[in-house]
């Protein structure tokens, strides 16, 4: 790739010569991701300046040796089919099949620096035109070359996996012989015509998943995974406390332990590292080191919570809407308090990577959403030039947001340079769930007035630790005021005539962060538990009083539609069978659109709730991959019933509580719902993002659920044993 | 130590107490076999030893020597998915995949120890694997599919 001279031809097309092997490659740009307008807003000038094209592209094709195309993306593939769903892009415009496209995720070295990283379902969004206007024009580009060649109209020549054929003939152009005609190359005038929405043959079908077949025998490597001959292990000593500090270590014991390689101590940054034949060795050293702490204040759980209360001066107005909070005034404030814990992302792949510092560059293969994050950090610690740095992405073990951190890439960067010798830091189960960052708990106080039947003033104030927050520079902290991470999913989208949403976002002494939808499922937890609290309290059905409460808008429209289906398909309102109740939520992210009703039963035997099945609707807008999308909702919904009924971490005398499954356990396949999923499309012909917006409604509609089972209102998840009991619903 | 694996002798210079896990994946490069938990809890280093599922995770090396040891790798048959693999294909239950090679060898070890293995039976079976995706709903599918595939003599 270092060899590749591109050049600009057209404002968001490059094109790009080889030297070896006559390879051409064509470039463009992908689109500003929602969250990042939602930066450039909040920043206003101070991210203008990023706006000019880089000298590299954002996503390539590549025509190889070997005459078949390759797909270069920055997505991190870790589960959500991303790299299935952009090849589809791709495929679609190009003519050819999915399983013609050989796609790869490009090295930090292959392209610009992607400041965004794969998350809050964005890749879609901004793939979905930049993809298939690259796609059209490449077309267009191989259609004139194969045409040049073969002495036949563009018209009589279509695409296959290798060439350019004379349709119904077997006479084709090999794509790597057309390569080499260095002077073709130019990107057409004209801009490509792109397919209609009606016409698509690719975009709208059940493609399989192309890393399916390398994962399901085992072969598929992830960062956990990678090997170099004579590499070594690291293991790195952790804090026995929140905010303990170390003060002295003595080391004198660790390097004659056995198949100790190289100790490593950087007492000013807290550091202490042992490289070892094995992993075991390295963790079995780790435990002679002498080390000094000052453990620094020992919080207790009741502590945070008072920090994120959400009350005071602190608040930051996000949402206001005629007269907003004022309208309290007028009238009976009916008000409720919602609450949600700390919780782990707990991806079944702990932290890893694989490090190779040498003198004349670095390597680093890692499990990551965010690979400039890691070379980034690199480069800061170790200073080394940031271009020498390859950060390499493997296929990841779950992400969830905990890998935009990937402290273990740092870990082995700096573990490699002591030793010498490529260094593998994996974590274990202790270290994912302590030493990345948390989901932060929450506390939601809701006020509103009734009038006639109808909400007329509604109040959200969210307290939460900080989400986004807690990678962005602090200047944007200042610049935009809310943490829109944490008060996601927290915006009164009712037709309310007076709505206020404040969020108070304290950075904790417990690390937070990104975390799967990111405030969602707490914030529509909160808000449509509260509808349900509104629609009993003016005697309404609960369907009926939201789709009172929709505008008259398109997303009014939409939101009628995916709320209407759930119910129908879940037979809302007809009895039910003995011991068990409907609940019903809704919500919306990223402009997607989601509506789901649950039925449970309270187990008594077991002391659990028992949550039977979920129907989901979803309208995305448009739909790339069904089989995609619905995989997508099964896990995000899979994902908030775990939350809903199990998922806690505590702190206690300044530590985290959990340190593996056995005090965090997850969703067993025992345990989990069937799950209807129906998608709705709005005709806009535009997708939106499917990965975490329908984590939104689930814990409301389980809440709502045990509601009109037991007339008990749960406030707080998860919906556990112990809660169940002070509710009274367990006897 | 010798170890025999999907039929392969291999040479180690483990410790006695090492794990096999370890074993596998860090020094024989047999990387398939996933780490979840290290504790034995969540199954993503399920193996099969003579034919039992057993959690990598936990088993130190001694305890396998003179034993058939089965892992991920080892699982199809010439280039022939096992019927667990295919139906976790064509059900396209894999999302990150991390924890698969541990639910598909759960799966196939009960499927081939108890033929007669009851659907529910299965599924209970399967339910000390854990899976964060959230891909539930297609296990379930795939794991009783399977076994009609077994039944049924077909892969």
């Amino acid at each position: 790739m270092s060899s590749r001279k591109w050049r600009i031809t057209r404002r968001q097309f490059l094109i790009g010569l080889g030297t070896a092997g006559g390879a051409v490659a064509l470039g463009f740009y992908l689109g500003k991701p929602a969250m990042q307008l939602k930066l450039a807003e909040g920043s206003e000038d101070s991210l203008k300046s990023q706006a000019k094209l880089p000298k590299t592209p954002d996503a390539w094709f590549e025509i190889r040796e070997d005459s078949t195309l390759r797909l270069y993306v920055t997505k991190s593939e870790m589960g959500q089919g991303i790299h299935t769903a952009l090849a589809q892009l791709a495929a679609e415009e190009l003519g050819l099949k999915v399983t013609d496209l050989d796609v790869v995720q490009s090295t930090t070295r292959q392209g610009p620096k992607d400041s965004f990283g794969t998350g809050a379902s964005a890749s879609i969004l901004t793939s979905f035109r930049p993809m298939r206007e690259a796609a059209a024009t490449f077309r267009e580009m191989l259609l004139k070359a194969g045409s040049g060649q073969l002495q036949k109209p563009a018209e009589q020549l279509e695409l296959t996996a290798t060439g350019v054929r004379v349709k119904g003939t077997e006479q084709q152009a090999l794509y790597a012989d057309l390569a080499r005609q260095e002077g073709m190359w130019e990107v057409p005038k004209t801009p490509p015509v792109l397919k209609k929405v009606r016409g698509f043959q690719v975009i709208g079908t059940s493609a399989q998943r192309i890393d399916l077949p390398a994962k399901v025998t085992g072969e598929a490597i992830y960062g956990y995974d990678a090997r170099l001959p004579g590499m070594l292990y690291g293991a790195v000593l952790r804090p026995p406390t929140l905010e303990a500090n170390l003060k002295s270590a003595d080391v004198s014991q660790v390097s004659r332990q056995p198949g100790v390689k190289t100790v490593h101590v950087d007492l000013e940054a807290g550091f202490v590292g042992v490289v070892a034949q094995t992993r075991n060795q390295a963790r079995n050293a780790l435990r002679h080191v002498k080390a000094v702490w000052d453990q620094g204040k020992l919080w207790q759980q009741k502590e945070i919570l008072d920090l994120i209360r959400p009350e005071g001066k602190a608040g930051v107005t996000f949402q206001r809407e005629g007269k907003g909070s004022a309208g309290l005034k007028q009238g009976n404030v009916i008000r409720a308090e919602y609450r949600s814990p700390f919780a782990v992302q707990a991806a079944m792949e702990p932290q890893a990577a694989l490090a190779d510092v040498k003198p004349e560059g670095v390597k680093i293969w890692a499990s990551t959403q965010y690979p400039f994050r890691i070379s980034s950090a690199v480069s800061k610690k170790l200073g080394i030039k940031e271009e020498t740095i390859e950060v390499i992405p493997t296929y990841l073990g779950g992400g969830f947001g905990s890998k935009i951190n990937s402290q273990a890439g740092l870990e082995a960067a700096i573990l490699s340079k002591a030793a010498g010798a490529p260094v593998h830091v994996g974590w274990d189960r202790t270290e994912e769930m302590t030493q990345g960052f948390l989901r932060p708990p929450t506390h939601s106080v809701l006020s509103a007035v009734l009038k006639d039947g109808k909400i007329e003033t509604l109040e959200h104030r969210i307290g939460s630790g900080v989400v986004a927050f807690s990678t962005l520079p602090s200047f944007l902290e200042t610049l935009m005021g809310a943490d829109f991470g944490s008060y996601a999913g927290g915006k009164v989208l009712y037709d309310i005539p007076n709505r206020q949403g404040i969020s108070y976002n304290p950075h904790l002494p417990v690390r937070t962060g990104w975390w799967r939808g990111l405030g969602l499922f707490a914030n529509t937890f909160a808000l449509e538990s509260f509808m349900d609290e509104l629609a009993a309290e003016s005697g309404t059905d609960p369907l009926e009083f939201r789709l009172k409460h929709l505008p008259a808008s398109a997303w009014g429209v939409r939101m009628r539609k995916v709320l209407q289906t759930v119910a129908r398909e879940s037979r809302w309102g007809k009895p039910r069978p003995s011991g068990r109740a409907l609940g019903l939520a809704c919500g919306s992210s990223f402009e997607n659109l989601i509506a789901q009703v649950a039925e449970v039963s309270i187990d008594q035997e077991k002391e659990r709730v028992k949550v039977h099945r979920i129907w989901c609707a979803m309208d995305p807008g448009l739909v790339i991959n069904p089989d995609g999308a619905k995989a997508q909702i099964q896990g995000a919904v899979m994902w908030g019933v775990s939350s809903a009924l199990k998922e806690e971490v505590l702190v206690k005398d300044g530590k985290i509580t959990a340190q593996n499954f056995t005090d965090y356990p997850l969703l067993s396949l025992e345990e989990a719902p069937d799950i209807q999923t129906f998608l709705l499309e709005d005709g806009s012909g535009e997708p939106r993002g499917v990965g975490e917006p329908p984590i939104a409604p689930v814990g409301a509609a389980i809440g709502n659920a045990i509601f009109a089972l037991t007339g008990k209102r749960l406030r707080e998840v998860p919906f556990n044993a112990e809660r169940l009991r002070s509710a009274g619903i367990l006897v | 130590m010798k170890l025999n694996i999907n039929g392969n002798t291999y040479q180690t210079g483990a410790e006695p107490n090492d794990l096999l896990l370890w074993v596998l994946r860090d020094e024989l490069g047999l990387t398939g076999t996933k780490f979840g938990c290290g504790i034995g809890y969540c199954g993503s280093c399920t193996v099969h030893v003579d034919g039992k599922p057993m959690r990598a995770c936990v088993t130190p090396v001694q305890a396998v020597q003179n034993k058939n040891i089965r892992t991920i790798e080892g699982l199809k048959k010439g280039e022939t998915l096992h019927p667990v693999q295919q139906a976790f294909v064509d059900h396209q239950v894999l999302q990150c995949g991390w924890c698969m090679s541990g639910q598909m060898m759960q799966a196939a070890a009960l499927l081939e120890q108890q033929p007669g293995i009851s659907d529910e039976e299965l599924l209970q079976g399967m339910s000390g694997n854990f899976c964060r995706c959230g891909s539930y709903v297609r296990i379930r599918e795939a794991v009783l599919d399977a076994a009609k595939r077994v039944r049924e003599g077909r892969s």
